[in-house]
């Protein structure tokens, strides 16, 4: 087993998370789109298999700082001290996947400069030494792949980046020792006489002797990130740049678990929980309130499940431009509770009828997200010889394609290719081009239309499909030969 | 690449008269091929099934990657008849056709009878010009998307630009129905026909064509698009 550790010292602050353990949960689902097997210590010592404090909810809710409450009850190896919040991926699996460990880990340190999170990441064949590389100075090699080579760089390192208690640190210099080698050069017995067994212990995991078990944590089946504000935010540009990056931890999320989403939610928190007399509901329908604090909520569809975290944004953003604020905005929320199958995108050895589809569905995403939506039809034709009741509007794309119907309606005569949206009330024409077509129909649904449509041409010169109502003679512009 | 005419200018045989104007047309084709050279991209075009317009318009048809401004006030002369053939092709290759906020119902049973796809059409109805505008332009960088016909009374010509813009970026036909009194003021399209209303079909002015030769008049009779309509027809 090969384990990469990072450290994320300014893990809170820079993932606007209101806990720490909801910060680096949310990376952990990122991460695990490297590795299957994730886990986490946040900085009280508590690790993921701990159970989740009781208080916790209420905590985040608020907004406190829930790390005093834990003090005491985190400590369960015995031997870790306070420390910044870790997070281990195992990746001796996932070597050949991305191209070798250096390559992965070089990947993976990009990926989180890019999301705006400082680091500091180690590999070494045990967590424990792990993450104790991490936290080794800069100028010290921090990726060691074999047990030997781990063994000879811990020689060279200050015996005072062992995670003991500093008592036991202060003891191990006064006896003159130095260096991590130093120690592990004592006789074990010896050390656990002195300074109890779990020293030994840790020693032993520290090196690889002992196996150094860590519980796996669990990719949750839904999906929750929050980013909360120290700033009232009042316009929703500025929300852009935290919503990138909730997108792009959600895209890692639906890589690790391989799944595809069709909607997820965000859901903007208000300021002023207290001003309940303000009317709750931001955009209409879409609004939702808690009792806590009033929230918009802002459902956000696409006609094709995916896993795009830059189409995700696209569609967010146009979804966000059309939101009036009427409060600041205190917090962002992402959610997502049903996924689905990944579409597999696949090389299309006969054109890119498949990349078409795509392109075309992000296309109409975007135009739903900003337009409604009913703002993009197709049409198809019906079998009615009414003209304004011969055509029907379909959902537009590939899904509008079904099998071709039967011409039940077969005329020859030439049909204008736009039409009026309402028959207008015309002067008799002075020109008429061909005609009469009687059409009579629609006796038994309450709509009958009697009429003798012609093609006239009109005084601009434009060739118009008007009809001569029977029931009260009048005269009426219906088409345009466009 | 045409062969320019060697040494004509310094004929001794062509009076003066003909030195100039040998002299002329070695300057008209120059610039023509400085302005392929810069508009390289588009320079393609799609034929538009009217041999005589197409002789006339630069690249042998509509072009691509490009807008096109068709300035008419009458509606129903026959301004979609002139874009059908082309339609009809770009629809066979499995592109798609937006239409962004028509004036009018495109009208199924007609399009149909036209032999036009109908699950290709998408038809985006916008609540208003700035919506229109954005609305053509995110169809124009679709590559899915082969033409976008939009309808504008009003539009700035700096939004002209970015549809321009837009179009090169997608590879797609673009076509704007703009009001005749547009023609006075310029715009960055790359081709701007005027139509008008004949007795037998529809006589286009080439107001404007980037690369070719504007200030051209010519007559489409109705007779040329039925040739068409048959022949993409039995192309069907």
């Amino acid at each position: 087993m090969l384990w990469s550790c990072i450290r994320l010292p300014a893990l809170v602050r820079e993932a606007l998370a209101a806990s720490e353990r909801e910060a680096i949960e949310r990376l952990a689902a990122w991460a695990y789109q490297w590795s299957s097997l994730v886990a986490y210590r946040l900085s009280d010592g508590t690790h993921n298999d701990a159970p989740a404090p009781p208080g916790a909810a209420a905590v985040a809710s608020t907004g406190g700082n829930p790390a005093g409450g834990l003090a005491s009850g985190g400590d369960n190896d015995g031997g870790d001290r306070a420390d910044e919040p870790l997070l281990w991926l195992e990746l001796g699996a996932s070597n050949a996947l991305f191209g070798g460990h250096a390559a992965l880990l070089a990947r993976i340190r990009a990926e989180l400069t890019r999301l705006g999170y400082s680091h500091r990441c180690a590999l070494a064949p045990s967590p424990t030494a792990a993450a104790l590389l991490a936290r080794a100075p800069a100028t010290a090699e921090r990726c060691v792949f074999t047990r030997s080579q781990l063994r000879t760089q811990l020689a060279r390192l200050p015996l005072t980046l062992l995670e003991q208690p500093p008592q036991i640190l202060a003891a191990l210099q006064a006896a003159g020792l130095r260096r991590i080698g130093e120690v592990l050069a004592l006789p074990a017995a010896a050390l656990a006489r002195r300074f109890g067994p779990q020293c030994c212990a840790y020693l032993a995991r520290l090196t690889g002797d002992a196996s150094d078990p860590l519980t796996a944590w669990r990719l949750p089946l839904q999906y929750r990130a929050r980013c909360e504000f120290d700033q009232d935010v009042h316009d929703t540009t500025a929300l852009l740049f935290p919503l990138q990056r909730l997108l792009q931890e959600f895209q890692g999320y639906l890589r690790g678990r391989d799944v595809s989403v069709q909607n997820f939610t965000l859901e903007l928190e208000h300021h002023g929980a207290a001003d309940h007399s303000a009317a709750h509901h931001e955009t209409g329908a879409t609004g939702r309130s808690t009792p806590l604090a009033r929230s918009t909520s802002l459902p956000i569809g696409l006609s094709a499940p995916g896993r795009d975290a830059a189409r995700f944004l696209l569609l967010a953003r146009e979804r966000l431009q059309g939101v009036a604020l009427a409060a600041p905005i205190r917090a962002l929320q992402l959610s997502a509770e049903h996924f689905t199958a990944p579409a597999i995108e696949q090389a299309d050895l006969f054109g890119g009828e498949a990349q078409q589809l795509g392109e075309l569905t992000q296309l109409l995403d975007r135009l739903h997200a900003r337009l409604g939506e009913q703002s993009v039809q197709s049409y198809r034709c019906h079998a009615d010889h009414r003209p304004e009741r011969a055509w029907r509007t379909v959902p537009p794309g590939p899904a509008a394609a079904q099998p071709p119907q039967p011409p039940t309606l077969a005329t020859r005569a030439v049909r204008p290719a736009a039409l009026l949206p309402a028959p207008r009330r015309i002067a008799p024409p002075r020109q008429i081009l061909s005609g009469p077509e009687r059409i009579e129909s629609g006796w038994w649904d309450g709509a009958e239309a009697l009429r003798d449509y012609y093609v006239v041409r009109a005084e601009d010169g434009a060739r118009q499909w008007v009809f001569r109502d029977l029931s009260d003679g009048g005269w009426y512009l219906q088409g345009l030969w466009v | 690449m045409p062969a320019l005419p060697h040494n004509a200018a310094s004929d001794p045989t062509l009076g003066a008269a003909g030195r100039a104007a040998e002299r002329a047309a070695i300057r008209e084709r120059l610039a023509q091929l400085c302005r392929h050279g810069q508009w390289n991209r588009s320079a393609q075009a799609l034929g538009s099934g009217y041999a005589s317009l197409d002789e006339r318009l630069p690249g042998g048809g509509w072009p691509i990657g490009a807008i096109t401004e068709l300035l008419s006030d009458t509606p129903g002369i026959g301004e979609l008849g002139l874009l059908l053939p082309a339609l009809l092709q770009l629809a066979r290759d499995g592109r798609y056709i937006a239409w962004i906020a028509p004036p009018y119902l495109p009208y199924a049973p007609a399009l149909a009878q036209r032999q036009l796809p109908l699950e290709r059409m998408l038809v985006i109805r916008a609540p208003g010009t700035q919506e229109a505008q954005w609305a053509a332009e995110q169809a124009l960088r679709c590559p899915a998307i082969g033409a976008v016909l939009g309808w504008c009374a009003h539009i700035l010509d700096r939004s002209v630009r970015r549809l321009q813009l837009a179009a090169e970026a997608g590879g797609s036909l673009g076509i704007l129905h703009r009001p005749a009194q547009a023609a006075s003021t310029p715009s960055p399209a790359a081709l701007r026909l005027r139509l008008r209303p004949a007795a037998a079909g529809l006589v286009l002015d080439i107001h404007k064509a980037r690369g070719g030769r504007a200030g051209l008049t010519l007559h489409l009779r109705d007779t040329d698009a039925v040739v068409m309509h048959s022949s993409a027809r039995a192309g069907a």
